[in-house]
């Protein structure tokens, strides 16, 4: 229910049983089916959730109700609308189950918690918060700077096992294409090779 | 109908009550429990909430009786989203709201079997600890059941409510052109305000009672309804109505 959650935690940051406890009382764990929302725009997200198995995708809707996708979460990823859980501001994304998923979840007030009273919780916070933001810089560098081919590419090899497990519509809409350029892209790509 | 004078309510540190109108408006559907959904009271509260935006995964012992209501629930409401589950445990993991609607006896058994996936939920306690003539509780004036039942679920979030009300209320919220006040105790505002949402859905007017230890008053105040539809022939059809200014 919480072995993926706490394999992840100690890997980066080693825990004593005592601590353990304590945040494992702060998490509880939640099953969503495939298709159901975890979070809807609109409505204020209350906690950061993991995802201990199954799949689950963050995406923003435009005005003519397409949906660009920001994040894929499977196993040992976290997700969240991070502004509307710090600012308690209405949420400006979706999060919704592509796979039938566990999660363990934790509330702002936990969260908040735990930072001030549990110093192993707060340098894990510290590196996953780093961690998204080196992630959150190449991706923004690779939307904004390189090829189509290179971006699919580089998704592919980043990600070969959400690639496996996802349609290639929401791919498309991860890396900033419409399904048809996408396509597009890939014959390019397989006559290059061939 | 018995009406409750205001005064000594009105020092109460929140008394909050929520017009139906600001029933629940999140967009996200919740998930709810209920344990011994196909009870008095668990049946009542499941079709009373399936008018909301609520996901509901009803549990209790006997199957087939589990079948009829969820029939039952769709037939009224064609577009509720509401399915019967084989485990309590199941239930609860996917909820966000488990409601336990079980006899007080029955608790602690329940509490066994959800109180790993239970962690960080809401718990709403309807119960009244009745002893066996209805005349008086089986807990002692210092606890209440919902007490007990956190004492149980250290890492949930108990919040007392939906025990003033009887079951053939959630029927007819309106008793005597007046709607029926329900009380809700606890000890998270978060929590109070969901919890809150959930009986404005249900018809009644949510007021605020206080923390969980108001239970204690809040389940003492069924004993006494209780006892008063025997003596008076209420016909059970009764509730309570705090009037004020
Ligand atoms: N009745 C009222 O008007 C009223 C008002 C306010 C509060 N309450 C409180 O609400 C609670 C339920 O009362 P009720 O009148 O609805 O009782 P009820 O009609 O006897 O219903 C109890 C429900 O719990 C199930 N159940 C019994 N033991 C169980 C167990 N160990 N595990 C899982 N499910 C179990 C029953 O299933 P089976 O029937 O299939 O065994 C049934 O679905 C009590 O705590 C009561 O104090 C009642």
């Amino acid at each position: 229910m919480y072995s993926a959650y706490f394999d992840n935690f100690t890997k980066k940051v080693p825990l004593t049983p005592e601590e353990r406890e304590l945040i494992q009382s702060h998490l509880s764990v939640k099953k969503i089916r495939k298709k159901q929302y975890l979070l809807q725009e609109g409505d204020v997200c209350k906690s950061i959730a993991f995802v201990e198995k199954g799949m689950l995708r963050e995406y923003s809707l435009d005005e003519q109700g397409g949906e660009h996708i920001i994040q894929f979460a499977s196993e040992g990823w976290f997700i969240s609308d991070m502004y509307s859980f710090i600012t308690a501001e209405p949420a400006t994304y979706n999060i919704d189950a592509i796979e039938d998923s566990e999660l363990v979840m934790i509330s702002r007030s936990s969260h908040d918690y735990l930072l001030t009273n549990c110093p192993k919780y707060e340098t894990f916070t510290l590196q996953l918060i780093t961690g998204a933001y080196l992630a959150m810089q190449k991706r923004l560098n690779s939307t904004i700077a390189a090829s189509l081919e290179s971006r699919y590419e580089s998704f592919m090899a980043l990600y070969p096992h959400i690639a496996q497990r996802v349609p290639q519509h929401m791919i498309a809409s991860y890396i900033g294409l419409t399904p048809e350029t996408l396509s597009r892209v890939r014959r390019r790509i397989a006559s290059n090779k061939g | 109908m018995l009406f409750l004078a205001s005064r000594q309510w009105s020092r109460g540190k929140r008394h909050g009550t929520f017009a139906l109108s600001k029933a629940n408006k999140m967009k996200t559907k919740q998930t709810i429990a209920i344990i011994g959904a196909t009870g008095n009271m668990g049946s009542a509260i499941s079709q009373s909430l399936a008018k909301g935006n609520y996901r509901l995964l009803l549990h209790a012992p006997h199957e087939d009786k589990l079948t009829t209501l969820v029939h039952t629930i769709k037939a009224a409401h064609p577009s509720a989203e509401v399915e019967s589950i084989d485990c309590s445990k199941q239930a609860s993991w996917e909820a966000d709201i488990i409601i336990l609607a079980v006899p007080y006896a029955a608790e602690k058994e329940v509490a066994d079997k959800i109180r790993e996936v239970a962690n960080q939920k809401i718990v709403i306690s309807i119960a009244n600890p009745l002893n066996a003539t209805y005349n008086g509780l089986v807990t002692d004036a210092t606890t209440s059941a919902a007490e007990e039942l956190q004492k149980l679920l250290p890492n949930a979030t108990v919040i007392k409510a939906f025990n003033t009300t009887y079951a053939a209320d959630f029927a007819q919220p309106v008793i005597d052109g007046k709607q029926v006040d329900a009380f809700v105790a606890g000890n998270n505002e978060d929590a109070l305000q969901t919890v809150s949402d959930l009986v404005a859905t249900a018809g009644f007017n949510p007021i605020v009672a206080g923390d969980l230890s108001v239970s204690r008053t809040l389940e003492g105040m069924q004993l006494l309804l209780i006892q008063l539809t025997m003596k008076y022939n209420y016909n059970w059809v009764a509730g309570w109505k705090v009037l004020h200014n």
